[in-house]
């Protein structure tokens, strides 16, 4: 049999518009569902790429007794560099120490009015190649055979952004969570809508299809419409959505760049091209969920 | 080109609507299918288009197996079997031409044959300079001539007919009846359900007779002979 895809275009079309109601509510909920999916997809490359450079900010640094030796010490940072996790050390005597604190402090002097001598001990900051490794680093110090002789406490004098991490990728995951479930439960409403638009034509068409069925048309001539246009309401939506994103992408976001200019924040147009993609492959993957299922159900051929 | 074997319906599972059918009609014959409402005319022939599926038995149409047809081939059998109905099954929102076109859209046949095989089908028919009349702007002999035009469009050689002069008149009843007898010479295949005691009487063809889902009497040149 010839296959006609400008017929199925053409009654497709016409089908939609025969039903212009039911049709943009279907599609307005794919087109939400999906902007939804898409902001969160957005913001989690953001927070992501965010995360990366916070986390490849970070350092460990390790207070030392002001009583260690020096050769001991030297010992212990010859050790840390060894590693090769290990990028660079910086040995921070109680001079510098202090010096950082009152640049710090240089607002509120009476602190360091308040303070005496220089209770500040030395320490060594230790920057990574890879954040990633950091708990590893930490844990390769705190076996460090000889760290009683350099370090008093091996908890509380070795420092490092954990909590930090943690607190930051729980946020993330929970905003990622309560963000995906909601797009997921419109995708769930759009599919439903969609399943009821497709119901609504199949029973108002019902008496062609008797006859397309009596003359011998075969069952994917006449599905194939109805299949093509929850298809194209998924389509239609997931352009809406991707011209909202692309809105917030070129304008919100450069907005939220000049209010807060030290956020490094930016999407590359790669990844743009990607989403676009993801969303309208979503989109018509809901539409053609959503027919599929009204065809089953409803459509007997 | 229709053969039956043993052929029982039953809707329920246990009260045959066909009980027992066995029917065999050659290539180019013209059968009336006989007996009151309720006798089983219909149930027959949605069997022939596997609009149905028999309980028990065997249908051949052209010497295809119709019971056991997969159903993905059911559509090949349905575009060899021409059928028309007593409400004629038109599409109103289409012109009588679009009607025609449309049956053959549907199956596949590419535009430029649409074009000339829809106006000649329907000259054929004896609506010429009707083309672009709606359903509801045609008489009812108009309209089954629609219908018949679309049932012979695609040169079914077997056409199957529900009744379809039920709803006209005696005279346009016999126009159609002579429409068919037209179809029947180019020889196609005509089994058709009727309930017009007069047309069958007149007609003289082979009757086959059903009541209450049996063949109570197969008769070359028959007449209706119910006492109804």
């Amino acid at each position: 049999m010839r296959i006609k895809p400008i017929y199925f275009a053409r009654e497709a079309i016409d089908n939609m518009c025969k039903n212009f109601a039911m049709s943009s509510a279907a599609i307005s909920t794919a087109a939400l569902s999906l902007f939804l999916v898409g902001v969160f997809l957005l913001m989690f490359f953001i927070w992501n790429s965010f995360t990366v450079e916070t986390l490849s900010k970070l350092e460990i640094e390790v207070f030392l007794k002001d009583t260690a030796a020096s050769e001991q010490v030297q010992e212990f940072q010859n050790k840390i560099l060894s590693w090769d996790e290990v990028d660079t050390i910086k040995y921070v005597s109680k001079d510098e120490a202090l010096e950082r604190l009152k640049e710090k402090l240089k607002d509120k002097p009476e602190i360091l009015q308040a303070m005496t001598g220089n209770p500040l001990p030395p320490s060594i900051r230790i920057f990574l190649r890879d954040a990633h490794s950091t708990e590893m680093i930490v844990g390769k110090i705190r076996n460090y055979p000889n760290l009683e002789s350099v370090v008093e406490n091996s908890k509380q004098d070795i420092k490092y952004g954990a909590e930090y991490i943690d607190k930051l990728f729980s946020i993330i995951s929970i905003i990622g969570w309560v963000g995906l479930s909601a797009a997921a439960l419109l995708c769930f409403a759009s599919i439903v809508l969609i399943i009821n638009t497709l119901r609504l034509n199949i029973f108002a068409r019902r008496k062609e299809v008797a006859i397309m069925r009596l003359v011998g048309a075969s069952k994917w001539f006449v599905r194939w419409p109805f299949l093509l246009e929850g298809m194209l309401q998924g389509l239609i939506g997931a352009t809406i959505a991707i011209g909202f994103l692309y809105f917030i992408k070129v304008w919100v976001l450069r907005k939220v760049i000049e209010m807060i200019p030290f956020l490094n924040i930016s999407i590359s147009g790669p990844l743009f091209t990607k989403l676009m993609l993801g969303m309208i492959l979503g989109g018509i993957l809901i539409g053609a969920t959503g027919s599929s299922i009204a065809l089953r159900r409803f459509l007997k051929v | 080109m229709i053969k039956m074997k043993n052929v029982t319906m039953a809707y329920d599972g246990v009260n045959p609507a066909l009980d027992e059918i066995n029917l065999q009609v050659d290539r180019g014959e013209f059968v009336f299918l006989v007996g009151p409402s309720g006798s089983g005319k219909s149930t027959l022939i949605k069997l022939l288009i596997r609009e149905l599926v028999p309980t028990k038995g065997e249908i051949f149409i052209a010497g295809h197996d119709v019971v056991h047809m997969k159903t993905k081939k059911v559509h090949l059998l349905r575009r060899n079997v021409g059928c028309v109905f007593q409400d004629f099954k038109l599409l109103p929102n289409k012109t009588a031409y679009e009607n025609v076109a449309f049956a053959l859209e549907v199956i596949g046949k590419p535009e430029h044959a649409i074009k000339v095989q829809a106006p000649e089908v329907l000259k054929l028919v004896g609506l010429n300079g009707k083309f672009d009349r709606y359903p509801g702007e045609l008489s009812g002999g108009e309209q089954q001539r629609v219908s018949l035009a679309r049932a012979f469009v695609n040169r079914p050689p077997l056409l199957l007919a529900d009744e379809p002069t039920g709803n006209l008149d005696p005279n346009i009843s016999l126009e159609i009846m002579s429409l068919l007898d037209r179809i029947n010479k180019t020889g196609t295949t005509v089994l058709m359900a009727t309930h017009d005691r007069e047309m069958v009487n007149n007609v003289r063809k082979r009757v086959v007779a059903l009541e209450h889902g049996k063949l109570i009497r197969d008769q070359a040149r028959g007449v209706y002979g119910y006492e109804d």
